[in-house]
């Protein structure tokens, strides 16, 4: 039934081609592996498993595979509110890179999301860096604006610029010079217990089609149930904050700058714009007149509203549909009558489209990560062996990896990926994966801008908590981080 | 009146030209040999990095650029600094943070010390049960506080709202009004058993025959606290409080962790907030001015600490 619902929402409207198209940079419209424009999950099925690659050979063609040298490698990898699928797909894969280049030694090193750009940064001061780095999408524009980073193309790892989604490619770009590959690109989707649904009067089969709907349903569960309804999250430094905030801030028409349009300039700022202060006002409600959140919204992360949710505690969420593996492995961890309740959550979880605003307008952020190579001056050592870098870049960005390090929480930054067997046996495994898939059409790249970590991992969360203490009234708060970005755009 | 023998009067005439202390050094320069790679290691481990904060301190830092395309501004970052609402909110934290945590942390650790100081059966290991916080890794304690307050499924919350105490879980760490008060808790929680150890170990000096001599003049118990073991006590609580006060102006993890300095800002208290500037929004020019003026007031502490350290020195060799 979801998927059917789905189906029609995706086919529906203009929105979907029009974001599409922000999506598609006219580079892109040379011979992409994937035709973009009839994106849907029927479509994305009926690729799948339709080309096989193999990795090492297409590699080799770039690195020998007996090449001998040395890399430091570090990446934005697993945390705890990732499944232990994803886990055991990042140990393969460093197994996988060693077997195939035995003779080269690799120092990798995982970092959690919120950890890894305050250590990069600052091995970068002390000239210490990594050879190659995986960063967050928001990350790549600021070190290549800074002048960090080596230029670095899909081509120059034996892949085309067509075989990546040219949003993601916008973030990897600086001043018209390629600086990174994607790995994998992300769009969330929203989640609700439909057991919650149905015992507070809601459809259990329906999202909310709007935020402000969100909000009705919210109070609705709250005042029912006594549970929380919406798993708000406005932490600060921490990723998942810009990921459940920007949506709903898009979707009611507002923005940091122009970022939601098909060309942006980043020109005004548009925080303090009656549609941006709308969609502050709907958090407000949710938070404080409502009470219809958890109260831990300014101290939480997203995982710590995974086992919210699995306790039957929480009505609604955004996250990817890697949170239904999650729930799988916590319910295991589960003892006597918790694992039973457990299990009834799991049965009730349902996956559908984020809302729209008032509008009809809906957005996700397009999010994921990047892959970059050093300058040598800024690395341990003073060199780079670049050789051994586009090796492992290659590997991570290849059909194949770029897939399975993706498995159940994004998609494949290699859009060949979607036509690998692993896709379809993926969309075979991984529930509710169509939805996140027809969820990359509405994806909004983060602003390419140098402040774009600054903006959405301080300014937001400060104009979001200073709204939601009664620190400032919404008013206030809005125009207090428009100012916020204005000072910083000017260099203050 | 200086007191001069034939020896020194030989060494003065042998280096005619070195002041007191350039001879001083010169006549020791094998010892001085023997401590040189430490203090070249100190110098740069220690002095190296002072230097470059202070000279960082000077220089404006724009985020979009590298740490070398830095700009000399004169004082403007401590000017920025001064007249920011920002800096008189943190610094308020600051204060509120460092001085209720120091004089609570005292008075909790100085009555365990007294009551453990007496002899009773299973002294050690309550002694050892109250050292506990102390030893713990102060990330782990951050974390299991941050679930202990859990505003929506903490213990705390948990078990007033199942005593009927409470309608909700109480907001302890969520809240601009209660976050400070919540976080300071915790800090005192981890932080008393050292005062404690420390009052101890000084109780231990308080010599018995006073207090058997104030008993059998017929003071009373409070009377031979206060004008027997008090006064003995005097620096070792001098010098633990200038520790702690040193300790918590300095204290980065619990805040850090439990809440980031949020929310709005209300639990930011100067070494939060600079590491926020510095990492976080890479001015590394304000950090460092913050950085500096934290080093001046620290090291003024410092200051009272030899002060009080030198004194015990100099009433020991008095007695």
């Amino acid at each position: 039934m979801t998927r059917i619902m789905l189906g029609s929402a995706v086919l529906r409207g203009t929105v979907v081609g029009v974001l599409t198209a922000s999506l598609m940079s006219t580079s892109a419209l040379g011979a992409p592996p994937v035709d973009l424009n009839k994106w849907s999950p029927e479509y994305v099925r009926s690729i799948a498993g339709t080309q096989d690659f193999d990795t090492a050979a297409d590699c080799g063609k770039v690195t020998p595979l007996d090449y001998k040298g040395r890399l430091t490698f570090w990446y934005q990898g697993v945390f705890e509110g990732d499944p232990d699928l994803l886990r055991q797909y990042y140990k393969d894969f460093f197994e996988t890179f060693r077997k195939t280049y035995p003779n080269i030694q690799l120092e990798e090193q995982a970092l959690t999301y919120n950890d890894l750009l305050d250590k990069f940064r600052t091995a970068l001061l002390g000239n210490a860096a990594p050879m190659a780095v995986r960063l967050q999408i928001l990350g790549g524009t600021e070190f290549a604006a800074k002048g960090y980073l080596q230029p670095l193309k899909p081509e120059d790892v034996g892949y085309s610029t067509e075989d990546f989604w040219p949003g993601a490619l916008k973030a990897v770009t600086w001043d018209g010079v390629s600086y990174g590959i994607p790995t994998n690109n992300e769009t969330m989707a929203f989640i609700w217990n439909a057991d919650i649904f149905k015992r507070a009067g809601l459809d259990p089969d329906k999202a909310p089609a709007t935020w402000d709907d969100v909000v009705k349903y919210s109070k609705q569960i709250h005042d029912k149930l006594g549970i929380a309804g919406y798993g708000l999250v406005a932490r600060k430094n921490a990723g998942n904050t810009p990921y459940r905030f920007m949506p709903q801030l898009w979707a009611y028409g507002g923005g940091v700058f122009d970022e939601a349009t098909a060309s942006p300039t980043y020109k005004e700022v548009q925080l303090d714009s009656p549609q941006s202060k709308a969609a502050l006002q709907a958090s407000y409600d949710m938070y404080v007149r409502d009470k219809s959140v958890p109260v831990s919204a300014l101290t939480n992360q997203q995982a710590d509203n995974q086992p919210l949710f699995l306790a039957g505690q929480l009505g609604m969420m955004i996250s990817h549909p890697s949170d239904y593996n999650v729930m799988l492995d916590l319910q295991k961890k589960a003892t006597g009558t918790d694992k039973d309740k457990a299990q009834t959550v799991i049965d009730n979880m349902r996956y559908g489209l984020i809302p729209t605003g008032p509008d009809g307008k809906r957005a996700v952020v397009f999010g994921g990560s990047n892959i970059h190579i050093l300058k040598p001056e800024y690395v341990e050592g003073g060199k780079v062996d670049e050789p051994a870098a586009k090796a492992i870049i290659c590997m991570w960005t290849s059909p194949e990896w770029s897939l399975k390090m993706a498995y159940a929480g994004s998609n494949p930054g290699n859009l060949n990926g979607f036509k690998t067997k692993w896709m379809k046996e993926r969309l075979d495994s991984i529930k509710f994966l169509d939805v996140t898939t027809s969820m990359l059409p509405y994806g909004i790249p983060f602003p390419a801008l140098p402040q774009s970590p600054e903006i959405m991992n301080i300014i937001i969360p400060d104009m979001l908590q200073n709204a939601l203490t009664g620190a400032m009234t919404v008013d206030q708060a809005a125009d207090d981080a428009a100012q916020k970005v204005k000072d910083l755009m000017g260099g203050l | 009146m200086t007191i001069v023998t034939g020896k020194t009067e030989a060494r003065r005439r042998l280096h005619p030209g070195m002041s007191g202390m350039l001879r001083k050094i010169w006549e020791h320069r094998a010892d001085y040999a023997y401590v040189l790679p430490a203090i070249a290691i100190m110098l740069i481990v220690i002095a190296y990095p002072i230097y470059y904060t202070i000279e960082l301190s000077f220089f404006s830092t724009p985020p979009g650029l590298q740490l070398r395309d830095k700009t000399f501004i004169g004082f403007d970052n401590y000017t920025a600094i001064l007249t920011s609402a920002v800096f008189w909110k943190v610094t308020w934290n600051t204060l509120i943070w460092t001085v209720g945590s120091t004089l609570i942390s005292f008075v909790l650790g100085f009555a365990a010390a007294l009551a453990l100081h007496r002899d009773f059966i299973g002294r050690g290991v309550l002694r050892a049960i109250l050292i506990i916080p102390w030893v713990i890794s102060a990330v782990a304690a951050s974390y299991i506080w941050k679930w202990i307050y859990h505003s929506d499924f903490g213990i705390i919350g948990a078990v007033l709202v199942g005593l009927g105490l409470a309608d909700r879980p109480p907001n302890f760490i969520d809240s601009v009004s209660t976050v400070l008060p919540s976080l300071i808790v915790v800090n005192i929680w981890r932080e008393f058993p050292f005062a404690m150890i420390m009052m101890m170990a000084g109780l231990q000096t308080v010599p018995d025959q006073l207090l058997r001599a104030a008993k059998v003049d017929g003071a009373n118990a409070w009377q031979r606290f206060w004008h027997v073991t008090f006064p003995h006590l005097s620096n070792v609580s001098t010098v633990t409080i200038l520790l702690l006060a040193v300790a918590n102006f300095n204290s980065f993890i619990i805040p850090w962790i439990m809440t980031g300095g949020g929310p709005s800002n209300a639990s930011h208290i100067w070494i939060t907030h600079i590491y926020e500037l510095a990492f976080g929004r890479q001015r590394w020019g304000v950090a460092s001015a913050y950085s500096v003026l934290l080093f001046l007031i620290l090291m003024t502490l410092g200051y009272f600490y030899v002060r009080a350290l030198s004194g015990n020195e100099r009433k020991e060799r008095g007695a």
